[in-house]
């Protein structure tokens, strides 16, 4: 059913004219893309898929909607279906807010609104905007993208000119993010039965910093948001035996910070860029009647990238990450290191094509054991994606 | 050896005479922009979205939809192609940091539009007229 629906908001889409609608007496505007993927890997099981038997379950619509009524003062929201194995099949509200830009030194944005935090935060969800079909799944992984995506709050930005120093950009954010029970960082709990009926809701506040050098193309940057200890119900289910009885209790992620360190050099057809990041949160588990238990992890991640691009329509690129779970015992599922290298073509400024092979080494990130009853160490995985923007 | 520099000199003039016979596009803004020029830089972060002021003063870009004056503005001072430039844009548009210029078909709708609109600044060809609206020296 969410199929014939992806399939009707695809038809709407292209039924509008080619180019965006700009509804001039209301200064409205109506921009959308959407996208299919199809994934295949030699061996293991890959995002919740069934990628060792080529898999088409990756799909995504979005649709936008903006007016900036006055030069200072734009309004937006922005709807998303997505669908990857089982990580998700919904509607969701991308963002929705009112932005306020004083001048480029002050602007506030209020609403749903993203969180800016690292390189890529902002737009990894945003398939059209980057060549890589999946980015650095180390530092940004699309299974448990949610718990990064956006709050409902606020963000203060601007950019301050350094004369000869460059531009320093500045962006603050707070407000309250909403992680579905579905979330990727909540699947090993799931597979034992554990799931998140509400959700959990919890506090951020962070920053970034980005200093564009007065170097042509050359940009530093970090970043940090923090969060507060938060607990949230939960229900565990036996996933196995005769008693089917359930128990509730409670989850509570411990607070944490993450942080996040980054550098792009852009500069005519090359780009390069690198970034490193951590997150040590811990999840524990009090079950009426049982004992405590925790999950611990302390998961550090980078990498190296660099694109080229080749003609006006054809972009090649590579990069390498790797990240670990230090608090992990050794083996395969404490580390993910993996080469990729892709190729974007851009047909016109509508239509483009993705073709991407990764060479995986460990299972840290995106390997469930739902459909892996065996884990092997390594997995080849070739992505095709196909996308429309307007 | 002096012939290979003579020769090197020559297609080097002669590939700068071809960067300036090739941006035949003018900067043009409504009377109310009160700069009357604008470095390079400032222009790129104009029309990518990264400004929205020349001079203490908020500016509104307008880009043609399509012809030899938009591409030759691309890649005089932006360094990308018309797919590149509008894709972009649409990662602003997509995460909610920016809104798609206004684009127009044709010099006289930018000049119509620029001479009419408070802040507005676009690019036209250079042979084409421009009453009700002032130029803007590139440096």
């Amino acid at each position: 059913m969410k199929r014939l629906l992806v399939g009707a908001m695809a038809l709407a889409l292209g039924a509008v004219p080619a180019t965006a609608q700009s509804l001039d007496d209301l200064n409205i505007q109506i921009h959308g893309y959407a996208t299919q993927g199809f994934l295949y890997s030699n061996q293991n099981n890959v995002l919740t898929t069934h990628s060792s038997d080529g898999s088409p379950a990756w799909d995504e619509a979005v649709l936008n909607l903006g007016a900036q009524p006055i030069p200072k003062l734009r309004v937006g929201v922005q709807a998303r279906y997505f669908l990857l194995g089982n990580y998700g099949n919904t509607f969701t509200l991308d963002w929705a807010q009112a932005d306020y830009k004083v001048d480029d030194r002050f602007g506030l944005r209020v609403g749903k609104v993203k969180m800016p935090v690292g390189l890529f935060n902002e737009t990894q969800d945003i398939d059209p905007s980057y060549m890589f079909a999946l980015l650095p799944q180390g530092v940004y992984s699309i299974a448990s993208r949610t718990t990064l995506l956006s709050v409902y709050g606020g963000n203060a930005y601007g950019a301050l000119k350094l004369n000869q120093l460059g531009t320093l950009e500045y962006r603050a954010f707070g407000g309250v993010r909403e992680i579905s029970g579905d979330d990727g960082n909540f699947l090993a709990a799931r597979e034992s039965g554990i799931t998140l009926p509400q959700g959990l809701a919890a506090i951020s506040v962070g920053a970034t910093l980005r200093w564009r050098l007065p170097v042509q193309g050359l940009m530093i940057g970090a970043s940090d948001f923090y969060n507060p200890q938060k607990s949230a119900p939960i229900v565990s289910t036996p996933t196995s035996g005769a008693n089917v009885t359930s128990t509730n209790g409670t989850i509570t992620v411990t607070a944490f910070h993450e942080p996040f360190y980054f550098v792009k050099y852009e500069e005519g057809r090359f780009l390069l860029a690198g970034e490193f990041n951590k997150i040590s949160p811990h999840q524990i588990f009090a079950l009426t009647g049982q004992a405590t238990r925790a999950s611990i992890s302390d998961d550090r991640a980078w990498y190296g990238m660099a694109t080229y691009k080749v003609t006006g329509k054809l972009t090649a690129g590579s990069y390498y990450n790797q990240a670990f779970n230090v608090a992990a015992p050794l083996g395969p599922k404490r580390y993910f290191k993996d080469w990729t290298v892709s190729g974007r073509y851009d047909f016109n400024q509508y239509l483009y094509a993705k073709a991407e092979e990764h060479f995986i080494d460990g299972t840290l990130y995106g390997f469930d054991t739902t459909l892996n009853s065996i884990l092997l160490p390594t997995t080849k995985l070739t992505i095709l994606k196909f996308g429309v923007s307007f | 050896m002096k012939k290979l520099l003579f020769a090197f000199l020559f297609v080097a003039s002669a590939s700068i005479f071809v960067v300036q016979a090739k941006a035949q596009v003018i900067v043009i803004a409504n009377n109310s922009v009160k700069a009357n020029e604008v470095s390079k830089n400032d222009l790129k972060d104009i029309f990518t979205g990264a400004s929205t002021s020349i001079g203490g003063g908020n500016v509104v870009p307008i880009l043609l939809k399509a012809g030899t004056a938009h591409e030759e503005f691309l890649q005089a001072y932006i360094g990308k192609n018309d797919a590149a430039y509008r894709a972009g844009w649409r990662s602003l548009v997509f995460s909610g940091q920016g809104t798609m210029p206004k684009s127009l078909e044709g010099d006289a709708a930018v000049v119509e539009f620029v001479a009419h609109t408070p802040g507005a600044i676009g690019y036209i060809g250079k042979a084409s007229p421009h009453e009700g609206v002032k130029t803007l020296q590139v440096r």
